[in-house]
């Protein structure tokens, strides 16, 4: 009847239909049971990767922003970090108890062989903040970009997020203030830390921190996106070794520093 | 007795009736609301009648979702509604007579808007600091952002 050599092109689906019908009756139980699946499933695998996300266990957006601080480069006399973060956000600059702080100077000492190292330390934008997990009412949150901020029109003032940083980062307004800065709303009740001048930011600007180190011509301080392969902190990662302070709490902190 | 006891009460009324009438200031005036530089981002009535709305929601939008270059955040509001005194220094917006506070006290609605808010604009943050955001300020003319129970508020004339 045929030739076992010659080839005779058929028309696939009609030989499927022709030879196992059944097959057929089975492959569309088997596509509707996927599509009955997708959409039970679909919802919740939604809610799933938005909690992670919220939660900051998946990190997938392209964009965090972090520092690269480089203590050799850091000069020990010099605070010009502290004044113009002091100067652009409208605090005092004065370091009473009551008095917010975002960024500080911090000296450390090798005890055995004298050797100094000086350093500014600021809120870490950890990808998983103590202040945030801590925060009753949603008002420490993380952005989308990795930034750590305290929303003030949730923030009730309870200062738990000042009591589970480790890095003493957050501060507490005690008193009215009111010479703030238009694009630095701070009051009494609420908690309040470095925002890496997210105003500036947005505009495409440096920190203020960083922009007073490399005008002082120090450029210890570096920003940038840190999930940007090409981004000049990302490159400096990879190049050189770094470290982030207390590693081991796990919180990955987007402020990394080299030389301490 | 019946008819003195009246008498007293009548005379009670009308003492008091007279006391209200003596002492009463007519109705409270209507606030004198400064007049602004530039063009707002909604038209006025319906500005005065969602403002609080809008607000509540471009401020979600601004801190939490990072928009900020929105020129509809409430930074912009206080500077072009900010009033110069004799001396050109900037008035608060939230001193009495001003913007905020002449409808806010005639309706007694409290703002703390300004306890973190800075009620005067830095002067590089006057008109012309969003030039990068103009684009943005045309495309929030219309309020589609509002959800859709709002519709019925917007629909409804203004005061």
């Amino acid at each position: 009847m045929t030739d076992p050599d010659s080839f005779v092109p058929q028309d696939t689906k009609a030989q499927a239909e022709s030879e196992d019908s059944c097959d057929v009756g089975r492959r569309r139980l088997l596509a509707m049971a996927g599509g009955v699946a997708v959409l039970a499933l679909a919802p919740g695998v939604t809610v799933w990767a938005r909690t992670m996300r919220a939660k900051g266990l998946v990190d997938a957006h392209p964009v965090r922003y972090g520092l690269l601080i480089d203590a050799n480069h850091c000069q020990s006399g010099c605070d010009a970090c502290v004044r113009a973060c002091n100067q652009y956000n409208g605090l005092s600059g004065q370091t009473g108890p009551d008095n917010a702080q975002w960024i500080r100077k911090v000296t450390i000492q090798d005890p055995k062989t004298g050797f100094t190292r000086t350093f500014p330390v600021m809120c870490q934008h950890c990808a998983k903040p103590a202040c945030v997990a801590v925060c009753p009412t949603g008002a420490s949150f993380r952005r989308a970009d990795g930034i750590v901020l305290v929303d003030k029109h949730r923030c009730i003032g309870c200062r738990y997020c000042l009591m589970a940083c480790p890095y003493q980062a957050r501060s507490f307004v005690a008193h009215k203030v009111d010479d703030q800065k238009p694009w630095a709303p701070r009051g009494k009740g609420t908690a309040e830390g470095c925002t890496l001048c997210v105003e500036r930011i947005d505009r495409g600007k440096l920190p203020a921190c960083v922009a007073a180190c490399a005008r002082r011509g120090h450029k210890a301080m570096l920003f940038g996106n840190l999930h940007d392969p090409q981004s000049a902190i990302a490159k400096r990662l990879a190049q050189y070794a770094s470290t982030t302070i207390r590693a081991d709490l796990g919180m990955e902190p987007g402020v990394h520093y080299r030389g301490i | 007795m019946r008819a003195r006891a009246l008498a007293i009460a009548i005379s009670v009324v009308v003492v008091l009736l007279a006391v209200l009438w003596l002492t009463h200031r007519g109705p409270v005036p209507r606030p004198l609301i400064a007049q602004a530089r530039g063009h707002c981002v909604l038209n006025t009535a319906r500005m005065r009648r969602i403002h609080m709305m809008w607000l509540r929601q471009v401020r979600t939008r601004v801190v939490r979702d990072g928009m900020a270059l929105r020129a509809d955040r409430l930074t912009r509001c206080v500077s072009c509604h900010v009033q110069k005194n004799a001396q050109g220094h900037l008035i608060p917006i939230d001193a009495p007579g001003q913007f905020c506070s002449s409808c806010h006290v005639y309706a007694g609605v409290k703002i703390d808007c300004f306890a973190c808010h800075a009620a005067v604009p830095e002067p590089a943050f006057a008109p012309g600091y969003f030039s990068r955001a103009h684009h943005i300020q045309a495309a929030f003319r219309q309020p589609q952002i509002l959800p859709r129970r709002f519709k019925a508020l917007l629909s409804r004339a203004a005061p």
